[in-house]
């Protein structure tokens, strides 16, 4: 194994194979969040991979042991901060289930909505930071980059008028959602989804046949199916191996059921497979965003009276598991909860957490370069991993 | 001109053009900041000088008062001579690029030789920078480098050479005089052959300028500046320029060899102001080419050197030798 | 990666390679979406959440916080410190002081305020070189409430927002507010401002 305390020089002896430790460490400019992979190298060639995680551990589950029901949701954004609103998503729906509480269905359909937005939002900034990571931040991968950023700058303006914020929401509540959408926001919505979606034809135009970016992503990490299922991965990682498994299809919440998309499935399962997947995610979350928009139903948007208390919210005992199909994989919450305001204990299943698992099962084998391009595809959020 | 002693010339154009190649790098920097970020939506800077004009002045300012970190265990000597050995031939090139007929430091007749021999002794000042940080990032970067400089000059020579074919001469005013005359004379316009050599001609020299899509040896992303990652302050703006200013060479030279140099309508003192539009043009084109891709890897670029560039580049020349002898009737 | 072991192969990799290139090009072409803040004001959505701020009542002018402390107790990170004043008619707040620099801005505080006493603005602007002033006392919540434009979210519209209605009363909560301030039917939003 690696020695990480290793402090001597190392003499590069030109006469035998070149093993050579390198620290790709927590501060990167492509390490995607805090992320410290000790790689063990032969010449350009990854022979070791040795992932150190925690850099971002800040308590989530102990604090929502001292946090009451109304107050976590706020706090449940910071985990996947990338794609906040599935993570509130989960825990809420944890705590639905256990008190049994009914969401109203224009509720659901705004939970739909701003969780379809939100993935959107999510793959828009994967597909910037990947090709950033490839491509070098002076170079083409920092256009891609910039034009990523700029759509999902209208996708956060229309978060901004319905909820206020951009980043960490808050939007979702025991028994419902927060706000309601304010007038013209339909409108404004409908527009930014027809604009991105003419945009990401440009992103494939630039992209799909593109001789470098297939070089650089045909191949490379690829996952075999027998490795996806056994590993425990979940999300684009998953469907881009050939398993046919989403959450929404499978175990669908919130009305999932109501829509008509499809799932897609790549079988290559390399790094050029995730990015198909993702890409036709994007086509399919504007599709079910469109359908949300046309078939919302009016009527109340919580079940429960509106929050006057930091108590307000108790949920009688019991446990439940709830989890959503996140950007990034399978986010799950589980809750025990003892009959107070309080869960007694909460559990994160971060996606991106189960999804680094796969690292060193992919990248010992290729090429440093390959690293990034792999770390990428995987697309995790340290914030989930760490909690 | 005829009054000043050749000595005092000697002196007097080479300090001319030194200067107006580091007044040049400067403000190319901008342009390229600029161009870039039109093409990402946004504006470049903007707010130093009217337009972000002074931009490059805060820059080299900035760059004069930072503080100079050595690396404790680096190897001094090798540490501090690198930037120099790098930047030296980088400037060298520009003595023997004529301007305009007549209007140069030194035009030799073996003139692409000693551009080209000279543009790739700057591979050693990179080694050494990458082996003095004693740093593994740069180590690695330049082990890269030196790697694909080598792949990359000899596509960059048979693609340079097909103009001197054209040409007849390796003389660089002869081989502009050439293409005087007529906008369809330039040699980019000569059928098939010349828009192949300059599309080779751009892709090795994108390569051994280390541009995206072959900039590997200081993928951010991976190796965080690569070879210069040790270097701050004035040393890392010496390898800037010295970047920079290859840059423009090669520009230069892809005008000269295939743009028609100073030609272009007009009265003959116009003649260094076409070159020059023509030297940016070359250079937006390999900017454009460099913000529109993601890179490639080692094994992929040096694949692409050795199996498809210098085999194509090699088959143009001889073909080149071929059609010249055709049409002079030597056959 | 690419080989010319076929003329098609060619095409194909030249064809992609310009088909990326135009898109950048199309890109120089467009309109920079860059807004010149600070010398261009950015247009804040109705519902922003900016800085909090107490209020005063606007017809009699007297402060609208009863030092209830109910935002103390909800506020996830514990950034509010109130401390009441009884009187005859009505209490006060004797102190009141917010941790701006741990405030999360989640806006739980404006939303259980049974006075509409704390809300947000329509502004983030408040820059500064020491984190102390960022520590608000009451002086400084009013000051702001009185400097800045007020978000549209007040505790009792949220609540309205959230509570199922009890007769057959308008289909949804939707507050006839909303109407003046949603950033509007330009999609582009503030940032149609440009160079």
């Amino acid at each position: 194994m690696l020695d990480v305390n290793n402090t001597t020089r190392v003499e590069l002896d030109w006469s035998g194979p070149e093993r050579l430790q390198m620290n790709m460490g927590p501060q990167h400019p492509s390490a995607h969040g805090v992320f410290r992979a000790i790689l063990g190298l032969r010449g350009e060639t990854v022979v070791d991979v040795d992932a150190v995680i925690g850099y971002l551990h800040r308590c989530h589950e102990k604090l929502s042991e001292t946090l009451t029901y109304a107050q976590y949701p706020s706090i449940a954004s910071k985990t996947d901060y990338v794609a906040a609103m599935t993570s509130e998503f989960a825990y809420v729906l944890a705590a639905e289930e256990i008190g049994k509480f009914e969401v109203p269905k224009r509720a659901q359909y705004l939970r739909v909505i701003v969780a379809e937005l939100q993935r959107i939002a999510s793959h828009l900034l994967w597909l910037g930071t990947w090709c950033m990571d490839m491509g070098g931040a002076l170079g083409g991968g920092a256009t891609i980059f910039l034009y990523c950023i700029r759509e999902r700058e209208d996708i956060l303006d229309l978060f901004e008028s319905l909820v206020g914020a951009r980043l960490l929401y808050g939007f979702f509540q025991v028994g419902g959602t927060r706000y309601d959408l304010p007038d013209g926001w339909v409108e404004q919505c409908r527009h930014t989804l027809d604009r991105i979606n003419s945009r990401i034809d440009e992103y494939e135009q630039m992209l799909e046949d593109n001789a470098f970016f297939l070089a650089r992503t045909q191949g490379v990490g690829v996952v075999s199916r027998e490795l996806a299922e056994d590993v425990g991965i979940s999300g684009p990682l998953l469907r881009g191996s050939g398993v046919n498994y989403d959450i929404r299809r499978n175990a669908p919440y919130s009305s999932y059921q109501d829509f008509d998309f499809t799932v897609p499935v790549e079988t290559a399962g390399d790094c050029y497979a995730r990015y198909k997947v993702r890409m036709v995610e994007f086509r399919q979350s504007i599709d079910i965003v469109r359908q949300a928009l046309d078939k919302l139903p009016s009527g109340p948007i919580s079940s429960r009276p509106a929050l006057k208390s930091v108590a307000q919210i108790r949920i009688p005992k019991g446990e439940a598991y709830a989890r959503v199909e996140g950007p990034r994989g399978e986010v799950g919450s589980y809750i025990i909860s003892d009959g107070s305001a309080k869960p007694y204990r909460m559990k994160w299943r971060g996606a991106s957490f189960s999804n680094l698992a796969i690292l060193p099962h992919i990248i010992p084998g290729h090429k440093v370069a390959d690293v990034v391009a792999i770390m990428g595809s995987v697309d995790p959020v340290f914030g989930e991993v760490d909690r | 001109m005829a009054a000043i002693p050749a000595w005092l010339m000697l002196l007097i154009a080479p300090f001319i053009v030194l200067n107006a190649v580091i007044g040049m790098v400067t403000y190319v920097t901008l342009l390229e900041r600029k161009f870039a970020a039109r093409m990402q939506s946004r504006i470049g800077p903007y707010r130093v000088g009217p337009h972000g004009l002074l931009q490059p002045i805060a820059d080299a300012l900035k760059l004069m008062m930072k503080e100079d970190v050595v690396p404790t265990a680096a190897d001094r000597r090798v540490y501090n001579l690198a930037p120099i050995v790098f930047l030296i031939p980088c400037m060298l090139i520009f003595a023997s690029l004529p301007f305009a007929p007549g209007l140069g430091v030194a035009d030799v007749n073996i003139g692409i030789l000693f551009f080209l021999a000279v543009s790739a002794m700057e591979i050693v000042g990179l080694f050494m920078a990458g082996w003095g940080s004693n740093n593994k990032y740069a180590l690695l970067s330049a082990m890269r480098a030196v790697n694909q400089i080598i792949s990359y000059d000899l596509p960059f020579i048979f693609s340079a050479l097909v103009p001197v074919l054209l040409a007849g001469s390796l003389k660089m005013s002869d081989i502009a005089a050439v293409q005087q005359g007529s906008l369809l004379k330039w040699f980019i316009f000569y059928p098939v052959i010349g828009q192949l050599a300059f599309i080779m001609f751009v892709v090795s020299t994108l390569a051994a300028e280390n541009r995206v899509p072959f900039d590997i040896l200081e993928a951010e992303s991976e190796l965080v500046a690569g070879f210069r990652v040790e270097y701050s302050g004035m040393k890392f703006a010496l390898i800037q320029l010295g970047e920079y200013a290859h840059m423009i060479g090669s520009s230069f030279l892809g005008a000269l060899l295939f743009l028609g140099a100073w030609s272009g309508p007009g009265p003959e003192y116009l003649g260094p102001l076409w070159f020059l539009l023509k030297a940016m043009f070359v250079f937006l084109l390999v900017t454009w080419i460099r913000w529109s891709f993601v890179r490639i890897r080692v094994d992929q670029i040096l694949a692409l050197s050795w199996k498809v560039l210098l085999p194509a580049t090699l088959m143009l020349l001889i073909s080149t030798a071929v059609v010249v002898v055709w049409r002079t009737g030597g056959f | 990666m690419a080989s010319n072991s076929g003329a098609t192969e060619i095409t194909t990799v030249v064809g992609a390679v310009l088909r990326a290139m135009a898109a950048t090009l199309k890109n120089l072409f467009r309109k920079p979406i860059t807004v010149h803040y600070p010398d261009k004001e950015r247009k804040y959505p109705s519902r922003y959440r900016g800085l909090l701020a107490l209020t005063y009542d606007k017809d009699t002018g007297e402060e609208n916080c009863i030092g209830c402390r109910l935002c103390e107790y909800v506020c996830p990170p514990a950034v509010i410190k109130v401390e009441m004043l009884k009187a005859e008619k009505r209490n006060y707040a004797k102190t009141f002081s917010l941790e701006l620099y741990a405030c999360e801005f989640c806006e739980l505080c404006v939303q259980v305020c049974p006075t509409d006493a704390i809300v947000m603005m329509k502004s983030f602007d408040m820059p500064t070189a020491d984190r102390r002033e960022m520590l608000l006392d009451k002086d400084r919540l009013h000051k702001i409430g009185l400097d800045y434009e007020q978000s549209w979210a007040t505790g009792n519209k949220l609540r309205d927002m959230q509570t199922p209605p009890k007769a057959p009363a308008p289909a949804h909560p939707k507050p006839a507010a909303a109407a003046a301030a949603v950033p509007s039917a330009d999609p582009v939003g503030p940032r149609a401002e440009t160079v």
